[in-house]
């Protein structure tokens, strides 16, 4: 493992800490005032601020530095954090994010926007802002090298720049400062993955030494003998007394990069005399302590040890920094969780109550490891093909076994049900909620708002549903393409909604939810609906449709969903670029999804994406079809039935229904649609299958007859051989053919008259 | 500090006593066990508290061992950081006579 990994792991940390912050933002925006949140957001904009001063990316941590000054006036409670300031706060969040992946790849910035929010967090952070306190005070200024910037060692006030900061944290607010220097009792109490990170104890101290007059006590009571002693392990912790008029959060600054691997609790000694009556015996620290100033310009070790890890290339040494770096994420948590009440009630208490809890809530997480997708991938495939061969086996056993009944079948079926369990676990490896697919929408919708000058909120509903990755990370584009849509189009202006008597903020709902084996996720605004006159017009005018066509409400709107199709007048920055809703559904159906709307005017729109929960395998029925094999998938099948002769009705010239408990449901000849047969089969020698289609309908699909159902694999056609309209995918049967998976929705639409296209029959016979 | 019969060791300190080198000077101190040992920390120009921790837990063993564990020489950088973190050394280094 080299450093490039070591910050590779660190970028995958940051989109983590990016999700985390977005979504606990967003949370406060919704009026959320849980101080856990803000902890919450504070640690993710604290952490990647942390990982990116190891790494030296200056523009990500002067950022990261300024948005955490502010984010800890929230904290404090000297900032409200009202819709206006969440707002800066939810841009800078976004700045955040590029400025993230600018280090990671190189990506652009908009500087100057960047510059603006800086100022205007800034300004928040003064207190410049309506609904907060006029008499807030600001901000301590933390600086983002506390060695470079801190005064040189004297205690005098030489050189010492005017530092305003609050006394909120010690009850004292209503106070003047106190005329004598205050001393603090500080007990640190370093843990082993401080040193692991490249944290070091003597430079934290220097530091800390330099705020003031030091005394410093070292336990080593847990200093084993030599034998016993892991040379890596922490073990001396220090009590300290420190004089210094620059306040706590001084203190704290200079731990702020090892706050998570210490215990560390800082008091105010208010009586002398709690204070001469300790027993511990304090050495005073020196003051001159320049000759440990080897090098001026590190900040806390961390660089310095990055340095180290890259010229000594010691693989375990550099597995152990990343792992305690995952490890800390954890304790972070878990240390949070166990500080918020309890910061409330005592701050001194605080961490040690935190430092119980935080064991006990480390040990509770369940641990997670990371990996990389392409050893998923090729065990998916080796299951896969695990799968397969098991099916051929059992095919070659039932053929040369006529009785069927010996040890080896039974061990052939134990064989499927372990297959199966391998399978399914496999696949629960890949699953992945949609939230961070959904994260990111909520960023295109504050700047399409933004752009559009559009009011929106966005709502999103089972961002824990979870699909596969491949599902997930195909899913962004189209979403991002039809959120777009939504705002740009499908919304008014908020004068427009006024006149319309709704409220200015349009909505935009994104959901997420399982249904019948497949993920549906529904995009719905409560914008104008689609304009059909408009887009009848359109379609005409683009030779899609005569003129004359007689088309359904329902028809109109998915005319949309053509090639070329765009209502808009003028073509705008946003969603107008030439990639219509066309593209949007070849991309949904390449996933092997389905896209409808649904639209009512002056309501909205719904748009209703349902796509398969894996792309690896599926369930299916095996079935004939003029002598082809055929597997339909079995979420798509609601019952089977053999048709007799006088449930079955002719109309017009060729069109049949069957009768299924007096209702009539039209019938589909499969081998006709995809053109294996030139004459329709008689129903009544072969076998209905009654589907349902995304439409809501009923169809009862004409097969020759029924072989079993069976867990395909699924194999690609488009990547194998080229689409085929009418057939989804392939799968490898057990004796090694190849049959066709069946694309049930096409199927269905091509029996209302919309025809499949000509390749078709060549395709299937191939 | 009067040399016992055993026969005595010396210890070069390395100029960098950081987190890497921890683990080395913990197997040369174990290497050298059951001997007197004069540590020479005269080139010591940075050490961390890891290495401090190693030395100190030598001292200790050493003391348990009944054997000599001094310092014969201590650079000022080593001297500054000890003060800094509060570990007394004093008593462990030579005296001139």
């Amino acid at each position: 493992m080299d450093m490039n990994e070591i910050k590779e792991i660190f970028f995958q940390e940051c989109e983590e800490q990016l999700a985390e912050l977005e979504s606990g933002l967003l949370k406060l925006n919704d009026g959320d005032r849980d101080p856990e949140t803000v902890n919450a957001v504070f640690r993710a904009v604290h952490s990647i601020k942390g990982g990116a001063g190891a790494f030296g990316l200056d523009d990500l941590v002067s950022f990261a530095h300024v948005f955490e000054t502010t984010l800890d006036c929230v904290r404090s409670n000297r900032l409200d954090p009202g819709p206006e300031v969440l707002k800066v706060m939810l841009k800078s969040a976004d700045v955040l994010a590029d400025l993230t992946n600018a280090a990671r790849d190189g990506g652009s910035v908009d500087e100057a926007r960047s510059r603006q929010l800086i100022k205007e967090l800034e300004a928040l952070a003064n207190g410049e802002v309506p609904q907060a306190s006029a008499a807030a005070p600001a901000p301590v200024e933390v600086v983002a090298k506390p060695v470079a910037a801190v005064a040189p060692p004297p205690v005098s006030n030489e050189g010492f720049q005017p530092v305003a900061f609050s006394f909120d944290d010690f009850d004292a607010a209503e106070e003047p400062p106190l005329m004598e220097m205050p001393t603090y009792e500080i007990v640190f109490k370093p843990k082993s993955d401080l040193y692991a990170k490249g944290n070091e104890a003597t430079l934290l101290l220097r530091d800390l030494s330099r705020l003031g007059e030091m005394s410093i006590h070292c336990d080593m009571g847990a200093l084993p003998t030599l034998e016993r002693l892991s040379p890596e392990s922490a073990y001396f912790s220090w009590k300290i007394q420190l004089a210094t008029d620059k306040g706590e959060d001084a203190i704290r600054t200079v731990f702020e990069f090892a706050e998570w691997d210490c215990d560390l609790e800082i008091s105010l000694v208010e009586d002398e005399a709690t204070q001469s009556g300790e027993e511990l015996p304090m050495q005073p620290v020196p003051f001159d302590l320049s000759i440990l100033d080897d090098e001026p310009a590190v900040s806390v070790g961390v660089v310095e040890e990055e340095e180290q890890l890259a010229s000594r290339q010691q693989d375990i040494r550099n597995a152990a920094v990343s792992a305690a770096g995952t490890a800390s994420n954890v304790l972070q948590m878990a240390q949070s969780a166990a500080r918020a009440p309890a910061e409330k009630a005592a701050p001194a208490a605080s961490a040690a109550q935190s430092a119980a809890a935080q064991q006990a809530a480390a040990s509770a997480g369940t641990p997670t490891i990371r990996v990389d997708l392409d050893r998923v991938d090729r065990l998916i495939n080796l299951v896969g093909e695990l799968v397969i061969n098991q099916a051929m086996l059992s095919q070659s056993v039932v053929e040369n076994d006529a009785n069927g009944t010996s040890s080896i079948n039974m061990g052939l079926e134990e064989l499927q049900q372990l297959t199966r369990e391998i399978q399914d676990s496999v696949m629960a490896i890949r699953a992945q909620p949609v939230k961070p697919v959904f994260q990111r929408m909520s960023r295109i919708v504050r700047e399409i708002a933004d752009m559009t000058g559009k009011s929106v909120r966005l709502i999103t509903e089972g961002e824990n549903t979870e699909v596969d990755k491949t599902v997930i990370d195909k899913l962004a584009e189209p979403l991002t393409h039809m959120i777009r849509n939504a705002v740009d189009h499908g919304l008014e202006t908020p004068e427009k909604r006024l006149a319309a008597g709704k409220s200015a903020e349009g909505t935009v709902r994104l959901t997420a939810k399982h249904r019948s084996g497949r993920i549906v996720i529904e995009l719905a605004d409560d914008g104008a609906g689609i304009n059909r006159e408009k887009v009848r017009q359109k379609a005409i005018d683009n030779d899609l449709i005569a003129a004359d066509a007689n088309l359904s409400d329902e028809e109109i709107d998915n005319l949309i969903f053509h090639a070329g199709f765009s209502t808009a007048d003028k073509i705008s920055d946003i969603s107008g670029r030439g990639v219509g809703m066309d593209v949007v559904k070849r991309s949904i159906q390449a996933l092997g999804g389905r896209i409808n709307i649904s639209s009512k005017p002056g309501h909205g729109s719904v748009f209703t994406m349902s796509l398969p929960l894996t792309l690896a395998v599926l369930d299916g029925m095996v079935v004939t079809v003029a002598n082809q094999t055929l597997v339909v998938p079995l979420t798509a099948i609601v019952e089977t039935l053999q048709p007799e002769a006088s449930a079955i009705h002719s109309f017009g010239s060729n069109q049949r229904l069957i009768s299924i408990r007096n209702s009539f449901c039209p019938l589909v000849d499969v081998g006709r649609i995809l053109n294996f047969r030139a004459i329709q089969a008689n129903p009544v020698e072969g076998v209905a299958l009654l589907v349902e289609s995304e439409g809501g309908g009923q169809r009862a699909l004409m097969v020759d007859a029924i072989q079993g159902q069976r867990q395909v694999v699924i194999k690609s056609l488009e990547a194998n051989y080229t689409h085929v309209p009418g057939i989804a995918a392939a799968t490898i049967l057990g004796d090694g053919r190849v049959a066709l998976i069946l694309d049930v929705d096409t199927i269905v639409a091509a029996s209302r008259g919309q025809s499949l296209k000509p390749e078709m029959s060549l395709a299937a016979a191939g | 500090m009067a040399s016992k019969k055993t026969a005595q060791k010396t210890l070069s300190l390395a100029p960098v006593l950081d987190l890497n080198e921890a683990t080395a000077l913990h197997e040369k101190l174990i290497a050298l066990k059951g001997s007197d040992i004069v540590i020479d920390a005269s080139a010591v120009e940075r050490v961390g508290t890891l290495c401090v921790q190693v030395l100190m837990a030598g001292a200790k063993t050493w003391e348990e061992d009944h054997l000599s564990f001094t310092f014969s020489k201590v650079s000022d950088a080593f001297e500054k950081t000890t003060q800094l973190i509060g570990v007394e050394i004093d008593h462990l280094v030579a005296k001139e006579i």
